[in-house]
């Protein structure tokens, strides 16, 4: 065993201890805890558990979603305002707190996303939610309440656009706007998730099953070595990121490599990347297919580029912590709940 | 207990490398000129004449040679990284420090650098430098006592290092181990092989050019991580060029961490002459340091050697 192989054992053997010392928390490998799905008439409370926003910016998603036949309760945070966040930290925590404990509320909607998610989490009591798991609802910098959520109670959530993203006119919305907010529809009430996208050259074909676990990069390398850091073996891994620079995206990726979550997938999924442009005379001189495929050229897994997922228009709802199927061939690539 | 790796006598030979970003040939002159005035040879790595087109200065095999060669290299008394950029991530885990750790030897660099200087101390412990690298001795006056402490730091020298006290300084003495650098590199490489464990240790922290919001997530990063409980104190280095969201964050970089050390009672330190500005004194990572934050002054001064780490020096 060379000294790198060594310490990842390691790593994995320690990591391993606190689920089984503390008793809180579970193996949950195969059982991952999905809550209950939304009926009409359930109530979707909204938060900003990061950064701010008012409460015109998410009445489209209001309307829609009573439109759905939901009933929305609109926390105290919307509408706060501490310069980048949606409140003071104790503000935000409380709002979700309240929203966790509230039996009467079904699923969580984060408002958006924006920075300041990590700032909370330690401070959440998740004992009645544990109990009573509902959907927590976000993506960007709510992927720490994704990733803190499968890593300590293996609970499913559900990663997609939020308030920030419903059309002022629902009627003049673009198809594909329609189709990606429809699909937290389909999330919430149950439907099986299915989506099928064009092969991309560079992919790397095959086919997997397993868990679908990820969401911004960004985030989860700041998650590495925290409570909240995810274990993604097994697992069907997606990533997003936006505004990053090349070398930037090639240095996130070597920390996944080099915190073990490139081992032991059963398939990468790369969803969409809005790459920040190298400065003239720096040009790093890699594209974002070689830096992945670089990265993971020593396992065998798929991997499949291009996914409808990330800071875009073509971003659907996503189960995190329910498994998927992933098939691809040489002119598609479907991924599939199971 | 820390390999200190031999301090450098007059004819001893540093060589230069460029481990990670590019830099053209003439950047270093006048740091190698530098280099011989304090009475060392200088060898350049072949990464030093590098006609690389893009953002590195050589492919990752011909920065890990040019590295490798000049680790193994027995009449290679120091290593100084000529500059830092990205990529000494790219080939860490490819280096081998067979030899190295039975012949250790000062490799000198920051920003960037840190990758090694992490790896080196969690690794195998052996001691390292954080000092200005070759861009820094082109500043008009490059005779500062900056680049002075560099040169005092090389030959064994002890170091003393003053500044002046800010209003967040919490006042205290710690003695520890120094470890740190670039933050951004500190909070990339947590949870991997490089990681650094901090406790009991004095820490200090630069970074230039970063969003604030990502500053106070990489903090958070590392306070979750547990690499701010139990330090002995925290020395805060420059934060320059850090950049602001549309949205503004509303706090300074010193604010940021002012808060984030609020749950802790060690000394800390702010503006502290470690940077990517001149304002950057060489710095012994893994050494042994005593700091006091005192009302009129702070103060790091380097420990004596302990015995063992005497038996590294010939």
């Amino acid at each position: 065993m060379n000294r790198k192989n060594f310490l990842s054992s390691i790593v994995v053997t320690t990591t391993a201890v606190p689920f089984i010392g503390t008793g809180k928390q579970h193996l949950f490998k195969d059982n991952p805890i999905i809550p209950s799905y939304l009926k009409p008439g359930d109530i979707i409370g909204i938060t900003c558990p990061a950064g701010y926003t008012t409460k015109e910016e998410i009445l489209p998603s209001i309307l829609q979603m009573e439109s759905w036949g939901f009933n929305i309760k609109i926390g105290n945070t919307i509408g706060k305002r501490v310069f980048t966040f949606g409140g003071t930290d104790a503000e935000r925590t409380n709002d979700l707190q309240q929203m966790l404990d509230d039996q009467s509320i079904k699923a969580i909607m984060c408002a958006r996303g924006g920075y300041g998610s990590v700032r909370i989490i330690d401070n959440l009591d998740f004992t009645n939610f544990v109990s009573h798991p509902k959907w927590l609802i976000g993506f960007s910098d709510i992927t720490v309440l994704h990733c803190h959520l499968n890593r300590n109670y293996g609970i499913a959530s559900i990663h997609s656009k939020m308030c920030n993203s419903f059309s002022d006119n629902w009627n003049k919305a673009e198809p594909l706007q329609a189709e990606t907010i429809l699909s937290i529809r389909q999330a919430l009430t149950g439907e099986k998730m299915s989506y099928i996208i064009p092969a991309v050259i560079f992919n790397r074909q095959g086919n997997a099953d397993g868990e679908l676990i990820g969401g911004n990069l960004k985030t989860i390398e700041t998650l590495a070595g925290t409570r909240s850091d995810i274990q993604t073996a097994g697992k069907i891994f997606f990533v997003e990121d936006t505004g990053e620079y090349l070398y930037s995206i090639d240095r996130m990726f070597l920390n996944l490599k080099r915190t073990g979550k490139l081992s032991d997938l059963k398939a990468l999924v790369i969803g969409g990347f809005k790459i920040k442009p190298d400065d003239p005379g720096d040009e790093f001189g890699r594209t974002l297919y070689e830096i992945v495929l670089e990265k993971v050229k020593e396992y065998s897994y798929p991997v499949c580029f291009d996914f409808p997922v990330g800071h875009q228009r073509n971003n659907y709802a996503f189960k995190c912590g329910v498994r998927h199927r992933l098939e691809m061939n040489d002119t598609s690539a479907t991924l599939k709940e199971i | 207990m820390t390999k200190t790796p031999p301090y450098l006598n007059k004819g001893d030979t540093i060589g230069i490398i460029c481990p990670s970003g590019f830099m053209p040939m003439d950047t270093a002159h006048t740091c190698v000129r530098t280099l011989q005035a304090w009475g060392y040879q200088v060898k350049t790595g072949s990464t030093m004449e590098s006609h690389s087109g893009n953002y590195f200065s050589g492919t990752d095999k011909e920065r890990l040679d040019d590295l490798q060669r000049m680790m193994d290299d027995d009449n290679i008394n120091a290593i100084l990284c000529a500059r830092g950029g990205y990529g000494f991530g790219r080939i860490i885990d490819q280096v081998d420090f067979s030899s190295f750790k039975k012949k250790p030897k000062w490799i000198i660099g920051f920003s960037d650098i840190t990758v090694l200087h992490s790896h080196l101390y969690a690794n195998y412990k052996i001691a390292s430098m954080h000092a200005p690298m070759a861009a820094a001795f082109n500043a008009d006056e490059h005779h500062n006592i900056y680049i002075e402490s560099l040169q005092k730091a090389i030959a064994g020298g002890k170091a003393r290092y003053e500044c002046s006290p800010h209003a967040f300084n919490r006042q205290g003495k710690a003695v520890g181990e120094l470890v740190g650098g670039n933050l951004t590199l500190i909070a990339h490489l947590t949870g991997t092989p490089s990681d650094i464990k901090t406790k009991g240790k004095i820490l200090f922290l630069e970074d230039v050019g970063e969003y604030l919001y990502n500053i106070d997530r990489m903090l958070y990063q590392l306070k979750r991580a547990g690499m701010l409980d139990k330090l002995a104190a925290l020395i805060v280095g420059g934060f320059t060029d850090s950049k602001d969201t549309e949205r503004p964050f509303g706090k300074t970089v010193y604010e940021i961490i002012h808060d984030i050390v609020k749950d802790y009672d060690y000394p800390v330190c702010f503006n502290f002459p470690v940077s990517h500005e001149k304002e950057n004194y060489a710095m012994k990572i893994g050494m042994e340091y005593k700091l006091k934050v005192e009302t009129e002054k702070v103060i790091l001064k380097e420990q004596p050697d302990n015995k063992k780490a005497k038996g590294y020096r010939r």
